[in-house]
């Protein structure tokens, strides 16, 4: 059944083709039934790989599909090539599955648009599904650089969805600009491989890095830290984090997408599946480790201060890829997978939740003009807090406790981890929970401000049914020490990746349970927390805000700590500010000078052509002279 | 002259045995179809003579021809082509003139002269083929005695192409009076034996002249626009393509075999005429509005880019030349044949307001020039674009680095003109800007020039060369290989330009 792989991701490509160019002429019925159907299939072929692959793995948990040679030339022969094994099952599995979800309910969703706008954005979420599951699957960097670049583009073209109001223009500029400088990164680090190991075969770098470079040499360093800029330019990581705020212009079920299934994880695939050149670098584990710590909480605390609901969730998914980037640095790799899968699950349902009650009140994304909905669309409600509970990582009964419980434990214990991070991971869920609480609290519970608009249908409701149900069990596959050591996601994960190398042996199951307990603890704290400051006494955090210091620490927050006015100084204005002095384009003046000058050569040469015969003899002879000169003198 | 010999000399009995029969025929019963369908004939008998003398090759027949592959290879692109002008010049002529028979004589007898030339070793064939190429295309130049321009063009050929026959023997006679033979080869080995003096370089100055006469290279380029534009469109096709194949086959054997290579002076008068050709030919085809001037400027620039190649010598250079030389005649046969395809009886399709829209008109015969446009912009996937990475290649490989910036920013200035025509082609008609100033300074009329529909015979040529084209665009390997082998018979006797002079000329 593996034969079948190739087809994975060639279906949404179809999807998007056929939507491309018929889509003008389809109906909308049509144009959902090829761009939901087309993923359903992909989706479902997904399961039956998986199935396969578990049940009968093939030899070293790898299986390569080779379609076809693109180029050969002078011993470069880039093949285009599929690689499945256990992480991209996993993520192929995410972004099929969760991907279709999503798709289904988008045909509610988006039922508005007319019907050319209505097959446009199918054509692009297809296309965007497609690129990325080229991404996971491409067993060669140059493949796996073009997904990279077509979720880019896919990015771009989703968040200016709307593109009739410039400000969303904007915004998917600044997606397409922002992770554009990290994608830059990433092609010099491709260039230094290529130049080093002539190829660009993933397998074989991974082999020959360890031999080739010794740990910590320069090259290795550079080329891993070229890597991550691309990884932290595509997972919203800091520096690079500041476009995904403003990609919230999109459709909801498109940020959805971007969040849960496609995009800012192809970060985190990223380095776990070059982990091994990250593992001859510890220097930039390092890094990786404290860059996801320190945006895991500059993020949550943007996010306590989002009036947007959407905003909160941005913010909220560059605080949760920091957990995995925490997780890469420390060299959790299956933590880090594990966490993405669950991610992926909640984030999607949290979106799709906040998404309907977003429809549900005529397009109004404010919190505060929210509040009492949950009466309004009860399952909404129920579906979203226990999304909200997985985001809280509230103990035992969510999956979001578990992966977030062995990221924190790998990093206290793992063999690369660090006390520090694991108190900033630890500070990080108290954050969480508080904005997890105040998100739910502000929108549901109060009275009601707005009144209901739409309802939502089925077609809206069984995701978010079936992505609770998954947020819930999925932690239920990776039982940690404590909770009858069932490890079956991480055995699995790591026939590929290394195992983190934790002492379950020298730590004992004790500190373990003491971890979670305090895991535990400072979850339900951080809910609490939350429930007195945005239910109880919603009056004390106003007060806070009315001081200046208070009101100047809100707007520190509110815009993301000053990252976009520092880039904005630093960046945006010297270059607009030149392009506004050379308006007229100096450079462009060279070129204007030799047309100009060509032309005067043409008038120049033009009166040679007299149409005399006299002349024309006369240039004959000339140049008789001048041959004979030539040739007698030189 | 054995059996053999006479044998393998087939082709060009055939040529003019046919020429005589034409002549016989039109005696007898003058009949416009008839005399085509022979001449085709003709052209036919003598291209598939080919592959039966080619196994008695090579053939020196007494001194004066010398019959080996190479010539054989020039020989096929002749008679090709030629028959590809007859087939564009059947529908041209009947729209046109009363008496059409006798220009089918005149293209045989033409065909002949730039077949014998590509064959020649000696003086004489040298003199003879130019002469029979020459007379008989005065009389096809001004073959439209209605047309006050054609007869012009037609005489200033003719007084032009006799001074330059006059420098030609001239020089002949002072290589003649310093080595004492006329035969190409004996030339070479007096040289080596007595070494080179002033008298004899002057001798081939003068030759040149007459060769970059024929070729139109600058500064002996100024006849080519009037005449180009002049002559029926058919005729100017086969003077851009059939007497320069023949005269530049003759050029590159005659100095491959005496090793002109040796001689600093020589390549340095070549270069000079190289750029001078590839700047004023772009030059003065930038703000032309006449598309036969256009491309009659263009094909002076083209065969400046192809001495770029001849300069640089050696093997490479005898097949970067020849693939050119191919890919050149594709397209100008190309370009020459759609102005025939679309003149109309009263004036030729020249003026570039005639191509205003053609998309939008004929759709087919657009898509045709513009591929044609583009191969000689160089454009890749077409035969244009290979050929000039082969003439690049060449010359980088003999390090001629001056040639060859040159040749990169002339192809640059070149994309300016062949996109304008084509930027015209697209335009829709009720875009039409305010009447166009002309060249002559009056109003373009834009009358109804284009005939109504394209002949059967010129729509197949067309479709050929395109496929041609886009053929030896994309897949270059086997038409280069077939170059090579037959090309053989000279690049082996070719030597590499002296790495001394190199680095003399162009350092």
């Amino acid at each position: 059944m593996l034969e079948l792989l190739w087809m994975v991701p060639a279906l949404p490509f179809l999807g998007y083709i056929i939507l491309a160019l018929f889509g003008g002429r389809m109906t909308k019925g049509i144009s959902a039934a090829v761009g939901v159907g087309m993923l359903g299939l992909s989706a479902l072929i997904t399961i039956v790989i998986a199935i396969s692959f578990i049940a009968s793995p093939p030899e070293g948990y790898l299986f390569l599909q080779t379609l076809w040679k693109w180029v050969d030339v002078a011993g470069f022969s880039p093949a285009i090539a599929l690689r499945l094994d256990p992480v991209s099952l996993v993520f192929i599995f995410i972004i099929t599955f969760v991907g279709f979800l999503i798709h289904l309910y988008s045909v509610q969703y988006m039922e508005e648009e007319d019907s050319t706008w209505y097959a446009r954005f199918f054509a692009y979420m297809n296309l965007f599904v497609g690129a990325m599951l080229m991404l996971v699957l491409a067993d060669n960097l140059l493949l796996l650089y073009l997904g990279w670049e077509g979720v880019g583009l896919c990015s771009y073209l989703l968040i200016g969805y709307w593109y009739k109001d410039p400000a969303n223009g904007a915004a998917a500029r600044k997606a397409f600009i922002v992770t554009r400088v990290g994608d830059t990164a990433m092609a010099i680090g491709l260039f230094i491989l290529v130049m080093a190991f002539r190829t660009l075969n993933i397998q074989e770098i991974l082999r020959h890095v360890p031999l080739v470079w010794p740990v910590s040499s320069q090259a290795v360093v550079i080329t891993a830290l070229m890597l991550l800029g691309g990884a932290v330019g595509k997972s919203a990581q800091l520096p690079l984090q500041t476009w995904l705020p403003d990609a919230m212009a999109g459709p909801t079920p498109v940020s959805a997408l971007i969040h849960a299934a496609t995009m800012v994880t192809a970060g985190v695939y990223l380095i776990a599946r070059m982990h091994v050149i990250f593992l001859q670098a510890p220097e930039v584990m390092t890094i990786v480790g404290i860059i996801g710590a320190l945006t895991l909480i500059i993020a949550g605390f943007s996010a306590i201060t989002q009036f947007d609901i959407k905003k909160v969730l941005a913010y909220s998914t560059i605080s949760q890829i920091g957990y995995m980037f925490l997780a890469l640095g420390v060299g959790a790799w299956s933590a880090a997978v594990f966490h993405f899968m669950i991610h992926a699950f909640f984030k999607a349902l949290l979106f799709l939740g906040a998404g309907a009650v977003i429809y549900a009140l005529h397009h109004e994304q404010n919190m505060f003009k929210m509040g009492g909905v949950k009466n309004m669309l009860p399952l909404t409600f129920w579906t979203f807090v226990i999304g909200s509970a997985s985001l809280a990582a509230l103990p035992l009964v969510t999956g979001g406790f578990y992966s977030k419980d062995l990221i924190l434990y790998l990093a206290f214990t793992g063999e690369h981890g660090s006390k520090l991070l694991y108190f900033a991971g630890l500070f990080g869920a108290l954050i969480t929970a508080v904005y997890t609480s105040r998100m739910v609290f502000l929108t549901f519970y109060g009275h009601e401000k707005t009144h209901l608009h739409n309802r939502p249908g089925p077609v809206m409701e069984v995701p978010l049914i079936i992505l609770a149900v998954l947020s819930t069990i999925g932690g239920f596959i990776e039982l940690p020490g404590t909770l009858g050591h069932f490890p079956l996601f991480s055995n699995f994960i790591q026939n590929i990746l290394p195992s983190p190398g934790s002492g379950e042996g020298h730590e004992g199951i004790g500190t373990e349970l003491m971890l979670q307990i305090v895991a535990a603890v400072v979850a339900i704290g951080g809910v609490f927390i939350g429930y007195l400051l945005y239910y109880k006494k919603p009056e004390t955090v106003q007060n806070f805000k009315q001081t200046p210091s208070g009101q100047s620490l809100y707007k520190f927050w509110l815009y993301g700590w000053g990252f976009d006015w520092v880039y904005d100084t630093l960046f945006v204005k010297p270059i607009d500010w030149i392009a506004q002095v050379n308006k007229s384009d100096v450079i462009d003046l060279i070129y204007t000078a030799i047309a100009w000058l060509t032309r005067g050569f043409n008038r120049m040469f033009s009166f040679t052509q007299t149409g005399r015969l006299r002349w024309y003899a006369m240039g004959i002879a000339f140049g008789a002279i001048v041959a004979i000169t030539i040739v007698v003198f030189l | 002259m054995t059996t053999e010999g006479l044998f393998s000399l087939l082709p060009l009995f055939l040529l003019s045995g046919f020429a005589v029969i034409l002549m016989l025929l039109i005696a007898i019963y003058r009949d416009h179809n008839l005399t085509f369908w022979f001449t085709l004939a003709g052209f036919t008998a003598s291209f598939a003579s080919l592959f039966f003398i080619q196994a008695v090759l090579p053939r020196q027949i007494v001194p004066i021809l010398i019959i080996d592959n190479y010539a054989l290879l020039y020989w096929g692109m002749i008679i090709l082509a030629s028959s590809a002008v007859a087939v564009l010049s059947y529908n041209y002529l009947k729209e046109h003139e009363e008496q059409k028979e006798e220009y089918y004589i005149l293209l045989m007898t033409a065909t002949l002269g730039a077949c014998t030339m590509s064959s020649a070793s000696h003086f004489i064939s040298f003199f003879l083929g130019l002469e029979i190429l020459s007379v008989s295309l005065y009389t096809m130049i001004s073959y439209l005695r209605d047309r006050l321009e054609s007869v012009e063009a037609g005489l200033k050929y003719l007084v032009l192409a006799a001074a330059s026959s006059a420098f030609l023997l001239f020089g002949m006679a002072l290589v003649y009076a310093s080595t004492g033979t006329m035969e190409f080869a004996r030339i070479s080995e007096s040289l080596s034996a007595n070494g080179v003096n002033a008298l004899t370089l002057s001798g081939f100055a003068m030759m040149v002249i007459a060769v970059g006469f024929k070729l139109a290279l600058a500064p002996f380029h100024m006849w080519t626009p009037d005449v180009y534009q002049g002559a029926p469109a058919p005729v100017t096709a086969f003077v851009a393509t059939v007497s320069k194949a023949g005269m530049f086959g003759l050029w590159l054997r005659f100095f491959v075999m005496i090793n002109g290579y040796r001689y600093g002076s020589l390549l340095i008068l070549f270069t000079v005429i190289s750029i001078a050709s590839m700047f004023t030919g772009n030059f003065l085809a930038l703000m032309q509005n006449n598309v036969k001037r256009i491309l009659a400027y263009s094909s002076i620039a083209h065969l400046g880019y192809l001495f770029v190649a001849f300069l640089a010598g050696g093997k490479l250079a005898i097949e970067a030349t020849t693939f050119y030389l191919v890919a050149y005649i594709i397209t100008s046969l190309g370009t020459f044949g759609i102005v025939t395809v679309l003149s109309g009886k009263m004036r030729d399709a020249e003026d570039i307001e005639d191509y205003r829209g053609l998309y939008w008109r004929r759709p087919l015969v657009a898509t045709v020039f513009t591929a044609m446009l583009m191969s000689l912009a160089g454009i890749p996937l077409t035969a244009g674009f290979i050929g000039k990475f082969y003439l690049v290649s060449a010359a980088v490989n003999s390090w001629l680095w001056l040639p060859v910036i040159i040749l990169v920013i002339n192809s640059a200035i070149s994309v300016y003109y062949y996109l304008r025509i084509i930027v015209v082609m697209y335009r829709r008609i009720d875009e039409v800007t305010p009447a166009v100033e002309t060249t002559t300074g009056t109003l373009a009329t834009v009358g109804p020039v284009m005939q109504p529909s394209i002949s059967l015979g010129g729509g197949l040529v067309l479709a050929v060369l395109t496929l041609a084209l886009i053929w030896v665009g994309v897949f270059p390997g086997n038409i280069i290989q077939f170059i090579k082998d037959m090309v053989s018979s000279l690049s082996s006797a070719a030597m590499p330009m002296h790495t001394a002079q190199k680095i003399m000329l162009f350092r």
